[in-house]
């Protein structure tokens, strides 16, 4: 049985137990009821870190994200309760955390989500965002670009890799700015990009020339303080720049805008390692919420079901996938001879149906039958190879796994529960 | 030119000589050579992504520091004056660590390159796995360094894997002055004010530089924001906002409006004027600084020794040395009472053994009495003799085995007494014989036989009366005197007076026996209990002397261990006085070196320096 099964059983199991308490009865009956709802992810982080900005840029951003709601955005500061930390991103099947840089203090955030004993088991729900890209690259038009390097170097660093599944940059100011931007601003920036490079150039070298009420410029200057109110100086320098290269729809640039600044990247990471994995996020916290009802009120019986939930923390395959991912996302060359890429397949980094697994387009039941022997036999013999070290090893395992997986049961398809 | 900071900063290291802690007087070693250098030495640090490499190109208005937005600067760059633009890259020394900024170059590997690649090819080499390079050194023709600053680009501080704190402020003690980089993009973080409070209690020329302002419209709220934190940490820094962009920007175009504007042009008057201009009040300033913190070190370490004197192990000897006292009292108390067992409980033993031996042997003597009721000694003796050496025999096993048993248990009884801690003290009484010699011994009475001839005879006696009493009354009848009649008459009277005397003898030697068994019984039992006594009061003697024995060798033992305490107490009275004395003559000088410190004129540190507080780093 899949996890989300095993912990919808479990809920039901602890329901009995609890049936004489209504209170625990009510929270219970709650998190069975998640399992139907969208994911609930927090976005957390310290004051000005853009926590709206990411929610709002998040929860408007349509089909791709329907199935999310981003729940409690208010600040928290890296040096808050661990506790608090913690009791934020509780009600939240995922956490968005927030840093303006990441190390130092800032990282401690990350480190206290962690913190929950049985959330240490299967660290598979955070995603780190840098979310002020654009500073760290000083406001150049190729911040984002740089701030990028700087999330893979952070993706790379032992510690950060096991408390979230990626770091992902974002300048999220000018993000999402474009939608906001009125008909007089859009017609400002246009206005801007007609100028000749070295004159406008001149004038953007700081905020304060912008905004200056003498600039020579073909703008108001109320208009120019609304642009850089909205998108930063970085925003308006990538702005104008996008509307130069022919960008000079609205929407052409606000899709642009959002594209270039990172919250494209975002949006496709929090799709492929959040919404696409729900089920496997809901049962977690499914898990960790009754781990937490389990503890505070003990009762007889209730110790088994503490076992029977370590046991399946323990034994979640779906978590060990999340772990590989992430650990194929941090060290591509885990893996010898590119095979990297079709364990992060096999273990539903593309897709979670069979399918998508097996890298086919709607093929004949035969076709994916022999995909799926010939992925086996190969992963099998993987798996036990004495060249490969230790890490590529266990690796191969879980992708075997994955494989069985598929072979036994077909691949976990989206379950019924109600 | 005589300084008084270089005399008061001598003083410093003299004291830190004095007080025998040459950890305190190796930084003030390296100040005192870097205060006598003409150069101004500006460390510029900062946490990473603030601008720090920026800055200096900014100043210098070269790209010379490799600037990036990740972690870029990883070895310290020099900047200082050179006719022509010139840069090496200097290698590792033999043995000292990596990451350290040293003036003298003579000892390391020089490598020659070109002036724009120097920090790149030095950044990319401490990357490596290998790369040896500690620093870059760059020479530029500017005015600025003309005139005798000198830059230090640092790499980031609060890092995990990069410099810790100490090698920061060791760093921080090399340099004049210490140029503090923070970005606009937010405010000061409790990270960089605990850093800045370390750095400016030994180096208190300090400016922060709040770069980025190019690209926050907010930033005069970030700078104010700043100065009141700076402030409420006491931390005495000026705050210049900067755009390091917006002066490179004025360098390429010379434009002198765009300089202005970057700020630029506050912070090189404040080095030149606040800083080159005024070199000698800050010298003054610094050695103040470091010297107040040297001294505030060497007075807590006083202080602490001076407490440690105070109730220092003499305290404890001389308690020790009561104690010792209140031993011997004890000892001799427990001694005492020790005796008064032993003697109670041997009396009590002396008579429970007594009454348990004569109680045996009476019922050895009821039962011997009863035997002879009914046995005849002549034919039994030997058996009786047998019985009796035997049951005597068990008396005495069972009396002496009590007896040693009870000393056993007394023995250890006292022991435990006398000496708690010492359960092997209690001398094995062990078993010991019992004198089985006075069970035997026992002589045979004299037990007449009553032999065929006399018993002929007593029948012949008794038989003698029948046959005349009947032959005289027959012959009234007229028979005659001898006479069937009479003749067996007297058979059965000569046959009733042997009878009578068998039964008469019988009891006669019955008697006998049980007087003779009461007599060997008796004399047993004096023996024996003479014996038991004897034993008694020997063994009594041996636990006394035994007893004695340890207490007076653990007297002795005390006594001689107090004497030794006592010794020593005095000893250490006697040096405590003397390091007391000591203590107070090396606060008295650092009290007055202080004093002079504190008058040096022009230092900002007098109102800065928070109250008298104990240092722990």
């Amino acid at each position: 049985m899949a996890t989300p099964e095993l912990s919808l059983a479990l809920l039901d199991r602890a329901l009995q137990l609890y049936r004489d308490n209504p209170r625990a009865t009510d929270w219970l009956r709650r998190q069975r009821a998640r399992f139907a709802e969208p994911l609930r992810l927090a976005v957390i982080g310290p004051t000005a870190a853009g926590k709206s900005t990411v929610a709002d840029a998040l929860s408007s951003s349509g089909r791709h994200l329907r199935e999310l709601v981003p729940v409690d955005t208010t600040a928290v500061e890296p040096d808050a309760e661990p506790r608090e930390i913690r009791s934020r991103c509780a009600d939240a099947d995922a956490v968005l955390c927030l840093l303006r840089r990441p190390w130092g203090a800032e990282v401690d955030l990350l480190r206290a989500v962690n913190e929950h004993p049985a959330a240490q088991a299967a660290p598979v729900n955070a995603v780190a965002v840098l979310s002020r890209a654009d500073e760290i690259g000083g406001g150049r038009a190729d911040a984002v670009i740089s701030a990028r390097q700087i999330a893979r170097r952070g993706r790379r660093e032992p510690e950060l890799r096991t408390l979230c599944q990626d770091v992902v940059a974002v300048a999220g100011q000018a993000a999402t700015a474009g939608r906001t931007l009125d008909a007089a601003e859009f017609d400002a920036l246009s206005a801007l990009a007609r100028m000749s490079k070295e004159e406008l150039e001149a004038q953007l070298l700081s905020v304060q020339r912008f905004a200056a009420a003498d600039a020579p410029l073909p703008v108001e200057a109320g208009v120019r303080e609304r642009l850089l109110d909205k998108l930063g100086l970085f925003g308006v320098r990538l702005a104008i720049t996008l509307v130069r290269q022919g960008n000079d729809t609205q929407p052409a640039l606000t899709a642009q805008l959002a594209q270039r600044s990172g919250l494209g990247e975002l949006r496709e990471t929090i799709e492929r390692l959040l919404v696409a994995r729900a089920e496997v996020l809901k049962a977690r916290a499914a898990l960790l919420a009754l781990d937490v009802l389990l503890r505070s009120e003990p009762r007889p019986g209730s110790a088994a079901l503490l076992g029977e939930l370590d046991r399946i923390l323990a034994g979640a395959h779906e978590f060990n996938e999340l772990r590989l991912a992430s650990a194929l996302r941090a060290d591509p060359a885990l893996l010898p001879d590119g095979l990297g890429d079709e364990a992060a397949r096999l273990i539903g980094e593309h897709g979670p149906g069979p399918a998508e697994r097996l890298g086919l387009r709607e093929p004949p039941a035969a076709e994916l039958h022999e995909a799926l022997q010939d992925a086996l036999r190969r992963w099998r013999v993987l798996a036990h190879s004495r060249e490969l070290g230790a890490a590529a090893r266990r690796a191969a395992m879980t992708v075997l796994r994955s494989c069985e997986t598929i072979a036994i049961g077909g691949a976990p398809a989206r379950p019924e529960y109600f | 030119m005589a300084s008084p900071w270089l005399g008061i900063l001598d003083d410093t290291i003299q004291a830190c000589v004095t007080q025998n802690r040459p950890d305190l007087a190796q930084p003030l070693w390296e100040r005192r050579s870097r205060l006598l250098e003409p150069t101004l030495r500006v460390l510029v640090l900062g946490e990473p992504g603030q601008g720090k490499s920026q800055l200096i190109n900014a100043l210098v208005s070269a790209q010379v520091c490799a600037v990036g937005d990740d972690l870029t600067t990883r070895v310290p760059a020099i900047v200082e004056y050179a006719e022509t633009p010139s840069a090496a890259m200097i290698g590792q020394p033999d043995q000292d660590g990596r990451g350290a900024i040293e003036a003298g170059a003579e000892s390391r590997r020089l490598l020659p390159v070109p002036v724009e690649s120097v920090t790149h090819r030095a950044n990319r080499d401490a990357t490596t796995p290998g790369g040896d390079v500690v620093h870059a050194r760059i020479g530029l023709p500017r005015p600025l360094l003309q005139a005798g600053i000198t830059l230090v680009d640092t790499p980031p501080t609060g890092v995990a894997g990069t410099r810790n704190l100490s090698t920061v402020l060791s760093e921080v003690l090399r340099a004049d002055a210490v140029l503090f980089v923070t970005d606009a993009t937010s405010e000061l973080s409790a990270t960089e004010l605990e850093l800045l409070e370390q750095v400016t209690r030994i180096c208190p020329t300090v400016l922060v530089a709040l770069t980025k302002i190019d690209i926050v419209p907010g930033w005069r709220d970030v700078a104010e924001h700043d100065r009141d934190r700076l402030a409420a940490a006491e931390v005495p820094a000026t705050v210049v906002p900067v755009s390091a962009t917006l002066r490179l920007a004025a360098a390429r175009n010379s434009d002198r409006a765009l300089n202005a504007e970057s700020g630029f042009e506050e912070l090189v008057h404040r080095l030149r004027h606040d800083w080159l201009g005024r070199s000698e009040e800050l010298n003054q300033r610094s050695v103040a600084a470091i010297s107040e913190v040297t001294l505030t070190r060497l007075t807590t370490a006083l202080h602490e020794k001076y407490a440690a004197v105070q109730h220092g192990s003499a305290g404890d000897a001389v308690t020790r040395w009561h104690a010792a006292g209140r031993e011997v009292e004890q000892l001799q108390h427990a001694s005492a009472r020790g005796q008064t067992l032993l003697a109670d409980g041997v009396a009590d033993l002396t008579s429970d053994l007594e009454y348990d031996l004569r109680d045996r042997t009476r019922k050895i003597l009821r039962e011997v009495d009863e035997y002879f009721e009914a046995a005849d000694p002549s034919r039994t003796w030997p058996e009786f003799e047998d019985w009796l050496h035997d049951q005597l025999t068990e008396v005495a096993e069972t009396n002496f085995g009590w007896l040693f048993e009870r000393f056993d248990w007394l023995a250890r009884a006292l022991a435990r007494h006398i000496a708690p801690h010492r359960p092997d003290l209690a001398p094995d009484v062990g078993g010991g014989d019992a004198p089985l010699e006075h069970a035997s011994g026992l002589r045979k009475p004299n037990v007449e036989k009553f032999s065929v001839g006399q018993q002929l005879f007593v029948g012949m006696r008794g038989s003698y009366g029948g046959l005349l009493m009947f032959g005289l009354a027959t012959t009234v009848a007229g028979m005659p005197l001898i006479n069937p009649i009479s003749l067996g008459a007297g058979a059965a009277f000569g046959l009733k007076s042997v009878f009578e005397e068998r039964g008469s003898r019988l009891k006669r030697r019955q008697t006998v026996a049980k007087t003779a068994a009461h007599r060997h019984v008796d004399d047993f039992f004096l023996a024996c209990s003479k014996e038991s006594r004897d034993a008694t009061r020997r063994l009594q003697r041996l636990l006394r002397d035994r007893y004695t024995e340890y207490a007076e060798q653990r007297r002795a033992e005390i006594t001689a261990s107090a004497k030794q305490l006592k010794q020593s107490v005095d000893k250490e009275t006697a040096e405590r006085n003397r390091r007391v004395r000591e203590i107070s003559a090396g606060l008295d000088t650092l009290n007055e070196l202080r004093d002079r410190v504190r008058s040096l004129p022009g230092q900002v540190r007098a109102s800065v320096t928070p109250a008298p507080r104990e240092l722990t780093a």
